[in-house]
């Protein structure tokens, strides 16, 4: 008989909360998609990195668990609290409250176990989806392959049952606190209003405003852990108070009886909504801050794509490019390996040359926007003592300026296919990353760099933005091209070999040729001292910054993208969740209240509100409760994300503007949005329209 | 004024096939202008269904039933609400009001859904207030109140817009008895003084004491039918309670 009751529950639980089980079928889903990542050998065979991007997902993990494990948590009371009267009933025939308490955690296990079986398949699907995805990015072939892999079943089995086990493990306490009387009541009970010292509550609301904008001017000054734990804490607080401030300050407005709530049914939606939020206070919060953290996640994945689609093909020109800090390297182990394996249409190898003056560095240090005025003293002149330092430490530059002879560069230039350049006998250029190209555009005036003869100066005939490897190959950040005759006076800095492929090389070429490469110097790049040449550099990229000394253009772009993959995935998967959790507790309160609340639509259809009136007026109660954490959302995240894409995009050079990052997030989010929506506005007009029936 | 509000042959079954349940069978009877018309009968009798039709917010079977030249049987879902906006007013035994509003607001929204100027609005909110005696609770909110004022305040709302006519549903159903002689000594006055037509349907014959006219319903059929006249409260209940005992007490079918 017990097993007949769980039935027909689970039965009628899944019908009235199936906006709940697409969610919890949705979270299965994107688990055993997500997690079948972790254990894709196919991927992990081609990286020489370690499985980066399990590790990243893994983490991730463990965030959606909790999340999950609250919505679950939020909806096993939620479904309680509804219930109370049958389980009253159960009680006044003589269950035991073990009994009764065993039969709901039973329906609730049921109900997960149904949702992760469909999740399955729609996760085996998603599964084939997100490979798809990850190998174009990775540009390898990808065959369908549909199949259940038992590690992937196992974790997301683990992964579910945690948040099972986490949300269920406290319900058994609020069974022993029943008790009949209050039970059977439960339902009948309206909503209490308390309205007290609303005027002071309404201060609240400008002052959490105010706060919020005071967050945006603190953000970019954040520093250390310390301040930022009391950020959060203080942006937390404040979104709490918000929503204590919103509701009083509609309660005063209607108090007042300002001219507003005389008109349509303007008095109706106001107290709906303020009881509503006044009663739902703590939970909107908590769906602000998870709409917060999903638009950031969102936003920041998205940076890191357009990287991937914009910028890796330029930061990679060369097929193939190999550094040596040996100035006499001959790289004949390159061109042995080259030659048997790749079929070069051509090798070039040519030197990097030195003045051993650091002018050009201390110029960057002083005026790129990036270094701000940490290499400055308070006069706003160069704090040389701080850069030299930076210089021998720390390898955004060499410790001396790097050039490169006209010959050389325009030899380089042609095998990229662009056109050469000339100059004069008294004449230099620069070669400069793009990003930089706007802020050093006064550097010829500062620079004092000798001709030939040592005894006049150059000038600078021109300044060149093409991509050309400017992160430790052909110097860092930028190249000064000088007539070949001036590197008479100066010293090889550094060696590099170019190679230009007929096909694609073929894999591994990168690990051969480090295993050819003479030995120490593979041990030796990971750490640089003070007594070492100083020749070995990155430039100032920040954020997303790969420098190896072979590079081969293919395999390293794969590289990349993994990398890259293994922070956009685990960020988007983390935002999937989390809008799609707040969506659902959102939604079934609303449509569990537009089931108890029948009545007022009742009424007001009484009172002669017609439907089409009414449907109207659920519209926009519903619009003002979904918009209203999205906004705040927004508003939060915005000013952060627009920041945050700001510096993004100075640092990496991508050419986008720094707010369709947001723009495109805030999109994807309203389509999720939508459908909830849409999903609930139906719902909830079913409900209301139903059964309108006069007592 | 005979044809103020006039019910023609209606009928309504529920059901369908050979499983008809007919919940009004062939009811007709007018309801004149400022009267005051309670309608009894036990549960399943058909008087809910009765009141339901005549709010238009259930549709008859067969029938017509008339307020003035309108037919309001022939009327279309919008239309009916537009009638029901201008010509209707509701007290039922739960209350109904909003839980989310104070008593006044309550009240106010009834006018504001009228499209009425705020200064209007807040003289007929002040009028109805005064004249139900529920203005030191207007700032509270329904739970704050009794049961009786919260009946109160439902009639109010009903009468605010000055309907033609007020349907009344058990009414007393859930109030103690000084309540429901409040309320009930409430609706005589509102019959008196604003001319209120008013339709009570009650199976407490106490309440039905205080109507000018009572119709009796049994099986769906009106049965019997009782008018006040010039007789006293008093001599009018025991006639009531005469007719109950002869139809075998509370409305049994038992011998």
């Amino acid at each position: 008989m017990l097993r007949k009751l769980i039935f027909r529950n689970v039965k009628r639980s899944v019908s009235d909360y199936l906006v709940y089980m697409f969610t919890m079928t949705a979270v299965a889903a994107m688990m055993y998609a997500f997690n079948s990542l972790i254990f894709q050998d196919k991927v992990k065979n081609y990286m020489e990195t370690e499985n980066m991007l399990g590790a990243m997902i893994g983490l991730a993990t463990v965030f959606v668990v909790l999340i999950v494990a609250w919505l679950i948590n939020y909806m096993v009371r939620f479904m309680l609290e509804k219930r109370s009267t049958e389980f009253g009933i159960y009680l006044l025939l003589g269950m035991k409250k073990k009994i009764i308490s065993r039969i709901y955690i039973r329906e609730n296990l049921l109900l997960g176990a149904a949702a992760f079986l469909i999740g399955m398949f729609a996760g085996v699907l998603l599964e084939q989806v997100l490979l798809a995805i990850l190998f174009s990015l990775m540009r390898m072939e990808y065959h369908l392959s549909f199949g259940l892999n038992k590690w992937t079943i196992l974790m997301t089995v683990l992964c579910y049952e945690g948040c099972y086990l986490l949300a269920v493990f406290r319900c058994r306490r609020k069974f022993k606190k029943m008790n009949i009387h209050d039970l059977m009541n439960a339902g009948r009970q309206n909503e209490v209003i308390r309205e007290k010292h609303e005027t002071v509550k309404k201060l609240l609301l400008p002052f959490s405003v105010l706060f919020i904008l005071a967050f945006w001017t603190v953000f970019r000054f954040l520093s250390d852990m310390v301040q930022i734990m009391l950020f959060l804490t203080g942006l937390v607080i404040t979104i709490y108070l918000f929503y204590v401030g919103v509701s009083a300050w509609i309660i005063c407005y209607v108090r007042k009886k300002k001219n507003g709530i005389y008109r349509g049914q303007n008095l109706f939606l106001l107290r709906q909504f303020a009881s509503k939020v006044r009663t739902m206070q703590f939970t909107m919060g908590t769906l602000t801050a998870l709409f917060t953290i999903a638009l950031m996640g969102a936003s920041i994945a998205l940076m890191f794509t357009d990287y991937e689609n914009v910028m890796l093909e330029k930061k990679f020109p060369f097929d193939v490019q190999i550094y040596s800090p040996d100035t006499d390297e001959d790289f004949a182990w390159a061109r042995k390996i080259l030659t048997e394996s790749a079929g070069p249409e051509e090798i070039f190898q040519y030197s990097i040359y030195t003045d051993r003056e650091a002018q050009v560095n201390f110029w960057m240090l002083t005026n790129l926007r990036s270094f701000g005025s940490i290499y400055r003293s308070p006069d706003g002149s160069l704090n040389r003592e701080k850069a030299e330092k930076m210089l021998e430490t720390e390898g955004i530059y060499c410790r001396y300026d790097t050039y490169m002879g006209l010959s050389d560069y325009n030899h380089l230039r042609r095998m990229l296919g662009y056109g050469e350049i000339s100059l004069g006998e008294k004449e230099y250029a620069v070669q400069i990353k793009k990003r930089l190209e706007e802020e050093v555009q006064g550097i010829g005036n500062d620079l004092k760099i000798a001709d030939a003869s040592g005894k006049g100066y150059l000038t600078c005939a021109g300044i060149y933005a093409d991509a050309f490897s400017q992160d430790g190959h052909n110097g860092g950040d930028y190249l000064i091209v000088v007539p070949d005759e001036v590197l008479v006076r100066m010293q090889p800095f550094y060696s590099e070999l170019t190679a230009d492929l007929k096909d694609s090389p073929p894999e591994g070429l990168a690990e051969k040729l480090y295993q050819a490469m003479p030995g120490g110097q593979r041990e030796a790049k990971y750490y640089r001292d003070a007594s070492s040449e100083g020749n070995n550099c990155l430039g100032s990229d920040n954020i997303i910054s790969y420098t190896e000394d072979v590079l081969v253009r293919e395999q390293t772009i794969r590289n990349v993208k993994y990398l890259l993959a293994s922070i956009v995935i685990p960020l988007f998967y983390i935002g999937l969740v989390f809008v799609c959790v707040a969506m659902t507790v959102l939604s079934v309160q609303q449509l569990s209240d537009s089931a108890k609340y029948r009545f007022r639509y009742d009424v007001l259809s009484k009172l002669g509100l017609e439907r089409s009136g009414i449907n109207r007026l659920i519209r926009k109660q519903l619009t003002a409760y979904y918009l209203c954490p999205a906004f705040l959302a927004a508003l939060i995240s915005g000013k952060m994300i627009l920041q945050v894409s700001e510096i993004f995009v100075r640092e990496t050079g991508v050419p986008t503007l720094a707010g369709m990052y947001f723009a495109v997030s805030m999109a994807l989010f309203f389509g999720i949005y939508l459908m909830y929506f849409l999903v609930t506005y139906i719902g909830f007009k079913q409900n209301v329209e139903g059964k309108q029936t006069v007592r | 004024m005979g044809n103020y509000i006039r019910v023609c042959d209606i009928e309504k079954y529920y059901g369908n096939g050979s499983n008809v349940t007919k919940a009004v069978d062939r009811v007709s009877f007018e309801v004149s202008q400022g009267e005051f018309v309670g309608v009894m009968g036990a549960s399943g009798s058909g008087k809910t269904t009765l009141l339901n039709a005549l709010a238009t917010i259930d549709r008859v079977t067969a029938g017509h039933i008339f307020y003035e030249d309108t037919d309001i049987t022939e009327l279309s879902e919008e239309e009916l609400s537009k009638f029901r906006k201008e010509n209707l007013g509701f007290v039922f035994q739960e209350y109904n009001l909003l839980d989310t509003l104070t008593i006044e607001e309550n009240i106010i929204l009834a006018l504001t859904l009228q499209d009425k100027r705020k200064k209007e609005i807040q003289e007929e909110c002040e009028r109805m207030l005064r004249l139900l005696d529920i203005e030191d609770i207007r700032d509270k909110f329904p739970y704050q109140v009794s049961g009786g004022q919260k009946q109160r305040c439902a009639c109010a709302r009903a009468m605010v817009n000055q309907p033609r006519l007020l349907l009344a549903d058990e009414p007393t159903g859930a109030l103690d008895s000084r309540s429901a002689q409040i309320l009930l000594e409430t609706f005589t006055r509102l019959n008196r003084m604003m001319k209120a037509t008013i339709l009570m349907v009650t199976h407490d014959a106490f309440s039905a004491s205080y109507c000018g006219r009572i119709l009796f319903l049994k099986d769906g059929k009106i049965f019997h039918e009782l008018v006040r006249g010039e007789r006293s409260r008093k001599e009018f209940l025991q006639e009531i309670l005469d007719v109950l005992s002869l139809t075998g007490g509370e409305f049994s079918d038992a011998p």
